[in-house]
């Protein structure tokens, strides 16, 4: 039963609560508002708490001076973005990025673009051979695909500890060398503990780009391949006009999500080397990890973690735009 | 039809070429897998072996031990380290699929306020680099008394955009006109989700419900932060400090090591499509 209230809305007066709860699931307009927004309510709570509010307060916390055990934070403005992004003096050809004394930045800049210019067309190539000598008629081929993800499996703290021990000066690696003579302080030579880190990346990266390019495989029409054998072609034919721009999609996502990755490498670092030695494997997030819970210079650390972020927006955005377009270029 | 090679004219079976060139084959195929696998290996060797630093322990130990997990269980916290990224996987994961599956289903199937616009800030929080909201969540966490506690280890991670992409993805593949037939039949919006759509996401939910635990048995950087005192340790974050105690017993730490990457091999090795369906969906979004 129902009456008007003064407004002329239809007033319910003799449901309870839950039969007027039910309602609202039973209604029968097209919008769903307030089933809709329950369904999410919990996601809006634990975003807005954990990941749009740090957002702003890390942005805030870039523009001042803290130290967490001393005080308040102090505004100072651009003040720590201009001390980050200044490029130390040039002197003798800028060795002291060689050997970094105060400001790390530009040289944590310089060792994660060596980082991702190795990792990224390593194991992008190695994930795409992976997956072409597995997309064919092979026996065992499900036993050799598990054994190729199998690395994806480990995070890259638990990996690189595992490497650390294979690569030790007494390791299986060096003991293997030896013999011929190339055994080798892997990761306490700061010549070759980036090396190491990025060896450690590809081992457990080539696994996931395999099965994104087996997906990609899996989605090209047989036909053309078929067309394609009627014409007399090679196999490197066929891969050059069929399979490769088909694959396009598929490598150019893969690219820009590895990049992604590579500028935020932390734990395989971290863990390998602990930055060291000598700064060898002090990335980006390394050096941010150090300013805010070695240092505790906060402000410092948020400034640096929102250049890594406006780095990492460029390729997201970029991968954003393009990938409604999905032309295939022969 | 399966892929074949066979059927067409030039396409010699036989002969030392093909031969040649099945063999080349094999020898890569081989070689990488020996590659990706033998660290595997020699986490299992280097834990049953007395002192795997001074030998060559390539292939099996020549007297197998099990003296350094008697070590781990004697000398450190190894069952309640197991017990705590157990718990931290376990809770974070029972969250996660409950909570991205009612989102992931909002999304794709109802219709309300704003939703588009909300879901692609959902999303666009993936791209927020993790050293973003390091700091700012640990403060926060710091003032609410959490650090050092499975609140603080377990809380800011209960839900997850790309569980929601995922959801939504599948939810999408699903016929509208189930729901609305549903409708039809009397089910209210609540009973079209429970008894229509939710047991035909089962296998999505699984992927993520696997997924999810995989990521929060791993995760290495905010235990790290979070977990101050050894009684809170995960395993990745007491693998480190093993590591960083005992600098010289790698035996030790592999046993370590073992303890938290056998549970993944058992898992894997049981739900191997779920992972790879993850990981081709996580890697093929929109």
């Amino acid at each position: 039963m129902s009456v008007k209230n003064r407004f002329g809305r239809v007033k319910d007066t003799l449901s309870t609560p839950i039969e007027r709860l039910e309602r609202l699931f039973n209604s029968d307009t097209n919008k769903d508002n307030f089933a809709g927004l329950l369904f999410i309510l919990p996601n809006i709570i634990v975003f807005s708490i954990f990941l749009f509010g740090p957002v702003l307060f890390a942005f805030y916390l870039s523009f001042t001076e803290w130290n967490v055990l001393a005080g308040e934070p102090e505004w100072v403005g651009l003040d720590n973005y201009i001390d980050i992004l200044t490029p130390p003096p040039w002197e003798d050809g800028w060795a002291v990025l060689d050997n970094p004394t105060a400001n790390l930045w530009w040289h944590a800049v310089i060792k994660t673009s060596t980082y991702t210019l190795g990792v990224v067309p390593l194991s992008i190539s190695g994930g795409l051979c992976a997956a072409l000598l597995l997309d064919r008629d092979l026996r065992n081929k499900r036993l050799f695909r598990a054994a190729y993800f199998m690395p994806v499996m480990l995070s890259g703290a638990v990996s690189a500890i595992i490497w650390r021990w294979i690569l030790n000066q007494d390791g299986i690696v060096n003991s293997l060398l030896e013999p011929i003579g190339l055994a080798h302080n892997w990761s306490g030579d700061p010549s070759t503990a980036l090396a190491s880190v990025m060896l450690i990346a590809i081992w457990g990266g080539i696994g996931f780009n395999m099965i994104i390019f087996l997906a990609g495989l899996q989605n090209i029409p047989e036909e053309l391949y078929d067309a394609a054998r009627i014409d007399g072609t090679s196999g490197w034919q066929r891969f050059r006009h069929v399979t490769w721009p088909n694959l396009q999609n598929t490598y150019f996502f893969v690219i820009v999500l590895s990049i992604i990755g590579s500028f935020q490498v932390f734990a395989i670092a971290m863990t390998f080397a602990e930055g060291g030695p000598y700064y060898a494997t002090t990335t980006i997030a390394v050096l941010i990890y150090q300013e805010a819970f070695q240092h505790g210079s906060m402000g410092v650390a948020a400034a640096m973690a929102f250049i890594l972020f406006s780095i990492v927006f460029v390729f997201s955005y970029y991968q954003y735009r393009v990938r409604g377009n999905g032309e295939v270029n022969y | 039809m399966a892929r074949s090679n066979y059927h067409y004219a030039g396409y010699d079976r036989s002969g030392p070429r093909y031969w040649a060139k099945k063999l080349g084959i094999y020898a890569l195929v081989i070689a990488g897998a020996l590659w990706l696998v033998a660290p595997f290996w020699w986490t299992i060797t280097g834990a049953l072996s007395e002192n795997p630093g001074a030998g060559l322990v390539v292939f099996f130990p020549a007297e197998p031990t099990l003296e350094n997990f008697e070590t781990l269980v004697n000398e450190v916290p190894i069952g309640r380290w197991f017990l705590n990224a157990f718990i931290l996987a376990g809770t974070v994961t029972l969250f996660n699929v409950t909570f991205d599956t009612l989102a992931g289903y909002a999304f794709a199937k109802l219709e309300f306020f704003a939703r588009d616009k909300i879901f692609l800030a959902f999303i666009g929080t993936m791209m927020i680099p993790g050293m973003v909201t390091l700091i700012p969540v640990y403060i926060l966490l710091s003032e609410l008394g959490w650090i050092n506690t499975y609140r603080g280890l377990i809380v800011p991670f209960i839900a997850s955009p790309f569980g929601i992409f995922l959801l939504r993805q599948h939810f999408l593949s699903l016929p509208t006109s189930l729901g609305e037939a549903a409708r039809l039949d009397g089910c209210n919006k609540l009973q079209v989700f429970y008894h229509i759509y939710l047991p035909l996401a089962k296998p999505a939910v699984a992927t993520l419900g696997i997924f999810t635990f995989m990521f929060s048995w791993n995760d290495f950087e905010w235990p790290l932060i979070i977990a101050t005192s050894e009684s809170m340790y995960t395993l990745p974050v007491a693998l480190f400090a093993v590591q960083g105690r005992y600098t010289q017993d790698w035996g030790l730490v592999m046993a370590t090591a073992a303890v938290m990457v056998l549970p993944i091999i058992v898992v894997f090795l049981l739900a191997q499509r779920h992972f790879i369906r993850g990981m081709t969906l996580s890697g093929m979004k929109g």
